[in-house]
């Protein structure tokens, strides 16, 4: 109860005092604003405004207000008096980070009075941070780190934010005394992209950083691997095998490796080539190492594609080569001891250890042997590095071999002269003298040097031979000579050489070389070739050498021969050549073209002629043989020219034809051409058709159609040869004769020629209705109208200068149409509709006699 | 503090994901290949039966001779591999979205038994929902038309809980084990989209889009269109 009333009455004291102490304190005015922050380098204005309470009592106004920083006072340049209670300072360009301003003011008495107080902070707004970055440590959570840029002096908060595409996670706020870092309160999710970003802000503003975009697996820094053990390998003494256990971020991504190695002593690492070890595995193998020697290993590893951070080296591990044989053999010398008993000689051999490197493992013992030239054989096996023996004074040769766990070293060799060498040395006899040092911690390199105790001129010259013969040159090679003959140093060597005739000529020869090439000789000539080996004592000859030089150098024959034959060939290729361009001329000159009995054709056709044609030879065979040339002469049936001057225009057009359209076919030849207008058939000479009647006339001058236009009528072809006459030509009758007995379906042979030749016009309709009219009437019908056109062209063919194509046609018609048999009435109708269908069309006449079954001469 | 503040989030996931409106934040990368790369590997994850099937029968005496031969996959709760196939991208995609949302809410439930294990599956599964979205961005008309889960309408629902609490153990073994062999089926089909990212007429995104337009006809009545940016499901 004491204590509570205790309480209560310090309570109440408390109270009243604050208050009281309140009423005191009470400030005369107040500055706007009163917790500024300025950015560094901005202008700043505070106004302090007094209280009316205050005014009255001190009584002042605005203009007694003096401004203070830091208990210095301001310049009354920069105040400024709002209204009698108020009063304003401005500083530009503020420099300092923390300023304490106050106002004050001058009361009676030049008493200064502090009205209030405040402290202006300045400083610079965030800058944007800067390189943003992520670290997944495995096992921890997603850390990221960023520069935050310049010093604000403010206090300054930083947030680490992220979000998924779909989803926002938590903020990271730094901590005060790390605001360049923040690690996420949340697991990394590998596989999913997150984008991430720092926000920085203070009192004077808030920025942002550059986005980022990752899925966590590219920022991982993986444990490293652990476990790691080195074993080696007996059957390779060159390399190590390392096993280690991979961490379990391996399930989420594949890993390479950083493997690093050293010798136990080295300070500097050695690193096993990246693509080596660029895939997950969990071991190793080291190759190419150094045998019983103890390496370092150490290993890291990160993400396969190279994303993601190398994680800490793991712990290191040695690991030991197995051993090899000693690379080398160790280098050992002898000591002659001083005393010695008579015929025997204390001798000590010395070596050293091999070194690490050369003996490849532990030595376990050496292995001593010396022969006394090729008789007798000791051996000893010594654990030491020396070896005291008693030898006889004969030579010796010592070997020395190092052993290991794997095997012996090579053997090294000593030779151990005879106690009393030095009166055995023979006159021209070469000797090797090796000398080699001594000094207290083993042999020095021996050096080694030839010697003669005397010279002497070489027992055999050399033996020289050839290597190549040209025409004006010879290569000679030879052999050094074997040291038993050379007696000496074989300073140079001398060649000789001469013709048959000529002097001998000197060359002196370096001894070093072993070729010489002897130049300026002549062609196709004998030479005597020997060589002398001289030493300073004198020379010798060697066997002499013969050989001739060739005629021609090589490839000079060829030079010459091979443009001969070329130009040759090239004259006869050009002859050849002329020949053939030229050979209308040359065989008009010299084997001019002489008819081919067996070859004569009675007609040839147009392609377009119609075939059905019964021919009989007889009546168209001469008695006068000279023409050789038949002419064609085609005249456009629809022509309105009268006759006389077609028949003047005649002898041109045909010559025309017969160097143009070649529709004249030569001896016993045919037209069988394509063509529009009837042929006209003459000879050489300006004669009509009727005078042609001394010649054979082979030859029938075919309407065809031109351009695949059928021609509707037979016409003839007429041929001038003095060729004879085939059997079936002589026999007409027998012909007609069978032509009568088979009919129409029947084709004598001459027939077949025929059809073959203008074959191409059985195809044509017109054809077709004429053969269908053919098998409709009788083949004597068929003759008969025949017979009829012929007449018909025959009549036209005599009176040349009256007629014309028309009347021609009209006349063929109503002749075709004219009184007969009956079925004669039939075939002439199918002939007329035939005419009419090819109304316009070139007709043909026909200007020789004809019989039935054939044309006969006129 | 820090066991709550992921709880909060994945809180905010599950509902999220399950009333179908996701929050769209971040941008999604435009690298379908990249994406499916990482569907991929995320399908290799959650098919590992390391992560939810293993834990969870030794945590409930599963895995013990004669009990394992029981753990065997319910038919009908998870979609076949061929019917997987048989789906346009655009129904796979929203199959996927759909089982991955079942599977959730069951995790859920089986998160007394699995609570740390399952936390961490979760979080996959989101990922997985992520890429999925993002995915589904990429396919041509993504923001206006949605098709109907193909597969999920053939699925018979899961069995209702047992009462029994042996038969509950085992509904979740073979509901998990279903899942992991649903997961390497999904994998299979990313694997072949990968191999054929637009050669493939039966998964080419336009051709899909065709079809799902026209199979969008009959069911489409009654339902609302997507509003932009939500999942397509």
């Amino acid at each position: 109860m004491l204590t509570l009333q205790t309480w209560t009455v310090q309570a109440l004291f408390i109270f009243l005092s604050t208050e009281s102490l309140g009423e005191l304190l009470d400030p005369c005015g107040y500055i706007n604003p009163e917790s500024p922050v300025v950015q560094l380098g901005s202008n700043f204005t505070a106004v302090c405004v007094l209280k009316e309470k205050c005014m009255d009592y001190f009584h002042v106004n605005a203009n007694y207000i003096f401004w203070k920083t830091n208990h210095a006072t301001v310049p009354h340049e920069q105040y400024t008096v709002i209204n009698r209670t108020a009063s304003s300072v401005t500083f530009t360009d503020i420099s300092l980070l923390n300023i304490q301003l106050t106002c004050n003011i001058r009361t009676f008495g030049q008493i200064d009075q502090n009205v209030y107080g405040i402290r202006i902070i300045s400083g610079l707004p965030p800058e944007k941070p800067k390189n943003l970055s992520c670290i997944v440590k495995e096992g921890e959570k997603m850390t990221c780190q960023w520069d935050p840029g310049r010093e604000t002096y403010l206090e300054t908060n930083f947030t680490l934010k992220s979000e998924w595409a779909t989803e926002k996670f938590d903020d990271c706020k730094t901590k005060r005394d790390n605001p360049t870092s923040c690690t996420v309160d949340y697991s990394p999710v590998y596989f999913v992209n997150i984008e991430v970003w720092v926000e920085a802000e203070n009192a004077l503003g808030k920025v942002a950083s550059d986005h980022i975009n990752f899925d966590p697996v590219d920022k991982v820094k993986p444990f490293p691997p652990h476990n790691l053990s080195v074993s080696n390998s007996e059957e390779l003494s060159s390399i190590l095998k390392l096993t280690w256990i991979n961490s379990s971020i391996k399930s989420f991504m594949k890993l390479k490796y950083d493997i690093q190695y050293r010798t136990k002593d080295a300070s500097t690492w050695s690193q096993i080539p990246p693509e080596d070890t660029a895939s997950t595995r969990s071991s190793f193998t080291v190759q190419d190492l150094k045998p019983f020697t103890e390496y370092v290993f150490r290993i890291r590893c990160m993400k396969e594609d190279g994303k993601g951070f190398w994680s800490d080296w793991s712990a290191e591990e040695s690991g030991i080569t197995y051993e090899d044989r000693p690379s080398k053999a160790p280098s050992f010398w002898y000591k002659m001891e001083p005393s010695h008993t008579h015929g025997c000689r204390p001798v000590q051999l010395i070596w050293k250890t091999l070194p690490p490197f050369e003996a490849n493992g532990k030595i376990l013992d050496y292995e001593v042997t010396l022969k006394r030239w090729k008789s007798h054989l000791q051996n000893y096996t010594v654990n030491d590095t020396k070896l005291t023996v008693n030898l006889t004074n004969d030579h010796y040769i010592a070997t020395l071999t190092a052993r290991n766990l794997v095997g012996k070293s090579d053997a090294s060799v000593l030779p151990i002269p005879a106690y009393d060498f030095q009166g055995n040395l023979a006159e021209s006899k070469c000797y090797l003298i090796t000398v080699t040092p001594v000094y207290d911690n083993g042999p020095g390199s021996p050096q080694s040097i030839k010697a003669y105790l005397k010279q002497a001129p070489p027992s055999k010259g050399p033996t020289v031979r050839t290597k190549k013969v040209g025409k004006n040159e010879a290569v000679l090679e030879w052999d050094q000579l074997p040291v038993d003959v050379q007696n000496g140093f074989i300073r140079n060597y001398t060649i000789f050489y001469k013709t048959n005739i000529g002097n001998e000529t000197a060359v002196n020869v370096d001894s070093s070389h072993t070729e010489y090439t002897l130049s300026s000789l002549t062609s196709d000539t004998l030479y005597m070739v020997r060589m002398a080996a001289y030493t300073d004592e004198g020379g010798m000859d060697g066997p002499e050498f013969t050989f001739t030089t060739p005629k021609f150098a090589q490839g000079e024959i060829e030079a010459i021969v091979v443009p001969v034959c070329l130009a040759f060939l090239l004259t006869t290729l050009l002859g050849v050549l002329f020949c053939f361009n030229k050979r209308d001329l040359i065989k008009k000159h010299i084997w001019p073209n002489v008819p081919d009995p067996s070859k004569s054709h009675i007609a040839q056709w147009s392609p377009h002629t119609p075939p059905r044609h019964n021919f009989n030879s007889k009546d168209q065979m001469y008695s006068d043989g000279n023409f050789t040339d038949v002419s064609v002469v085609e005249i456009e049936a629809n022509d309105k020219k009268p006759f006389p001057e077609d028949l003047k225009s005649l002898d041109l057009f045909k010559k025309e034809k017969i160097s143009t359209e070649g529709h004249s076919s030569g001896i016993g030849g045919s037209s069988c051409m394509s063509s529009s207008r009837p042929s006209i058939s003459s000879s050489d000479e300006n004669e009509s058709a009727q005078n042609t009647s001394s010649t054979v006339q082979y030859s029938t001058v075919v309407h065809s159609g031109y351009r695949h236009q059928v021609p509707s009528v037979q016409v003839f072809s007429r041929s001038e040869s003095t060729q004879p006459l085939l059997d079936s030509e002589e026999r007409p009758e027998e012909l007609q004769l069978v032509d009568n007995v088979d009919g129409s379906d029947v084709i004598l042979p001459r027939q077949q020629y025929f059809k073959q030749n203008c074959s191409q016009h059985e195809t044509s309709p017109d054809v077709s209705q004429f053969e269908r009219s053919k098998q409709v009437s009788s083949v004597n019908d068929e003759d008969f109208v025949r017979l009829k056109q012929q007449q018909i062209s025959d009549h036209i063919s005599q009176s040349y200068g009256s007629g014309q194509m028309k009347m021609f046609q009209e006349v063929s018609a109503a002749d075709a149409f004219g009184p007969g048999t009956e079925g004669q009435v039939e075939r002439f109708e199918t002939v007329g509709m035939e005419a009419v269908i090819d109304e316009g069309m070139p007709k043909s006449y026909l200007p020789q006699t004809v019989r039935r079954g054939g044309y006969m001469p006129q | 503090m820090r066991a709550q503040l992921p709880r909060r989030v994945l809180l905010s996931l599950v509902l999220r994901l399950l009333f179908l409106k996701p929050v769209v934040t971040g941008s999604c990368s435009g690298d379908d290949q990249e994406l499916l790369k990482q569907l991929q590997r995320q399908t290799d994850f959650m098919q590992d039966t390391s992560r939810l099937l293993d834990p969870y029968m030794h945590a409930q005496g599963l895995d013990v001779p004669g009990l394992k031969e029981h753990c065997q996959e319910h038919p009908g709760v998870f979609p076949r591999e061929n019917a997987l196939h048989g789906l346009s991208r655009r129904g796979f995609l929203q199959t996927l979205n759909a089982k991955l949302g079942h599977v959730l809410h069951r995790l859920t439930i089986l998160q007394q038994d699995l609570p740390k294990v399952q936390l961490t599956v979760k979080r996959y599964i989101y990922g997985i929902r992520n890429n999925i979205y993002c995915l589904a961005q990429l396919l041509p008309g993504s923001s206006e038309t949605a098709e109907p889960t193909q597969a999920g309408t053939e699925d018979s629902p899961p069995p209702p809980p047992a009462s029994d609490t042996f038969q509950r153990k085992l509904q979740g073994c073979q509901f998990l084990r279903g899942y992991h062999r649903f997961m390497h089926s999904v994998g299979q089909v990313f694997h072949k989209w990968r191999e054929s990212p637009s050669r493939s007429r039966r998964h080419s995104p336009h051709r899909a889009l065709r079809k799902g337009a026209y199979r969008m006809q009959p069911s489409m009545r009654g339902k609302r269109l997507m509003p932009r940016g939500q999942l397509p499901q």
